[in-house]
């Protein structure tokens, strides 16, 4: 039976992004543990064989072997959400939600980065990303403080998409480095509303209320 | 201003839903600004008194705000009432978190250690809509003076209003640090009359005010 496998590492980020997807699509998956911190097992031949640049997470599904976050997650929308809500069809709707997926790989690299330098101590200058993070939280509060006028509770169209579920971890997991919700009114709303998702998962860094 | 020198704003009662707590600084002073499920507001130091964490990082149950770290739940009084690992205990009177005085005025919430102080008499019979919360990486001096350049008139304290055109802005500033600037933006009227395209068109001045602020900043 052909079966998803989902290369994963709990305290990844980008891994928590394909496994909040698999859980909001209800898709029945495998994970295999790699251990990035600290046995480096995403960049030793093992999984450099299925991803050269040795990047996590890596996806496969039957013969078919994906790494990069944003493909994945576009991969598993198109393949398996017939309803077409996370990735829409139609075309201003998919150049924006693909546009804030090139957003989270490129604008919230340095939060990413910044993460990892405060939790595992990898090499980079913590002022520098801080401040780039800040700027890309800034530019998502902006765009959603005038959704809100426009009678909007997500970053494209009138439901969740890949837009809110790729943007979400890097802003939940701030304060692991720092960064903190202040100054970011209409994200905290938004984060409110992501979480209550049929589906929604936590990961180490965003709490379960309980 | 200080929160023992009188009302500061800090923060927008629509930033602020039901049941949900959130961070705020004042010159330096770390709050949480939450609300209960019936719906009043409650600002307190930000920090429990079991293990020092924030208290905005925690979550609101009923009329109770609950800490991320271990659960304890305190009453509206900042009262601890709940230590989840030592559920049959009667709490000591002594595991109190410091209360501010809060008051909802204006579309704001307002925070103050002061004991005899007024808010600012500003004529709202039609109401007022909330914009947004600004935060520009400037000192107040600064911001004051933008805005004064702007148009603002009234300045009393921390307060201004701003016409512009046919509207009127009322617009509170809370100093963050000191270089670090809050300001609250909301049109006096009716959301009937000023809710969506109104409420947009004065979010984005507001960010033209902060990106001249911080130009400003990158050229001195």
């Amino acid at each position: 039976m052909v079966e998803i496998t989902l290369y994963n590492y709990e305290m990844d980020e980008g891994s928590y992004r394909v496994r909040l997807l698999l859980s909001m699509l209800g898709l029945a998956h495998k994970t295999v543990a790699v251990d990035m911190f600290p046995g480096k097992e995403e960049s030793k031949p093992a999984m450099l064989a299925l991803n050269p640049l040795g990047t996590m997470p890596v996806l496969t599904d039957g013969d078919l072997v994906l790494h990069g976050t944003e493909a994945i997650l576009a991969y598993l929308a198109k393949a398996y959400d017939p309803a077409r809500c996370w990735l829409p069809e139609e075309a201003a709707s998919f150049g924006l939600t693909t546009m804030w997926l090139h957003f989270s790989a490129t604008a919230l690299a340095p939060a990413v980065a910044a993460r990892l330098q405060s939790l595992f101590d990898t090499p980079s200058d913590e002022a520098v990303l801080q401040a780039s993070a800040r700027k890309a939280f800034r530019i998502m509060d902006d765009h959603m403080t005038l959704r809100h006028f426009d009678g909007f509770e997500w970053f494209v169209g009138d439901g969740p998409t890949l837009a809110d579920l790729t943007l979400f971890p890097s802003f939940a997991l701030s304060r692991d480095y720092g960064v903190g919700h202040d100054d970011y009114p209409a994200l905290r709303r938004w984060l409110r509303r992501f979480r209550t998702i049929d589906g929604f998962r936590t990961m180490p860094g965003i709490p379960d209320y309980h | 201003m200080k929160l023992e020198a009188g009302w500061v704003p800090v923060a927008l009662s629509a930033s602020i839903e039901p049941g949900t707590s959130a961070g705020a600084v004042v010159e330096g002073s770390e709050i949480v600004v939450w609300r209960d499920n019936s719906g009043n507001a409650h600002v307190w130091e930000d920090r429990c008194p079991h293990r020092g964490m924030r208290l905005s990082f925690g979550f609101v149950r009923g009329d109770h705000i609950a800490c991320l770290y271990h659960g304890w739940q305190y009453d509206i009084a900042g009262q601890c009432r709940y230590i989840p690992a030592h559920p049959s205990l009667e709490v000591p009177q002594t595991i109190k978190v410091p209360t501010y005085s809060a008051k909802e005025r204006y579309g704001i919430i307002w925070a103050t250690t002061a004991g005899e102080v007024s808010l600012p008499d500003i004529e709202v019979a039609t109401g007022v809509t909330p914009v947004r919360s600004l935060y520009v990486e400037r000192g107040a001096d600064d911001v004051f003076a933008a805005l004064t350049k702007a148009g603002t008139g009234d300045l009393i304290g921390n307060v201004g209003l701003l016409q512009a055109g046919d509207d009127r802005l009322l617009l509170a500033v809370q100093v963050v640090s000191p270089e670090k600037t809050a300001v609250h933006v909301l049109i006096l009227g009716s959301p009937a009359v000023n809710a969506g395209a109104k409420q947009k068109h004065y979010a984005q001045w507001a960010e033209g005010l902060r990106f001249d602020l911080e130009q400003m900043a990158e050229v001195a």
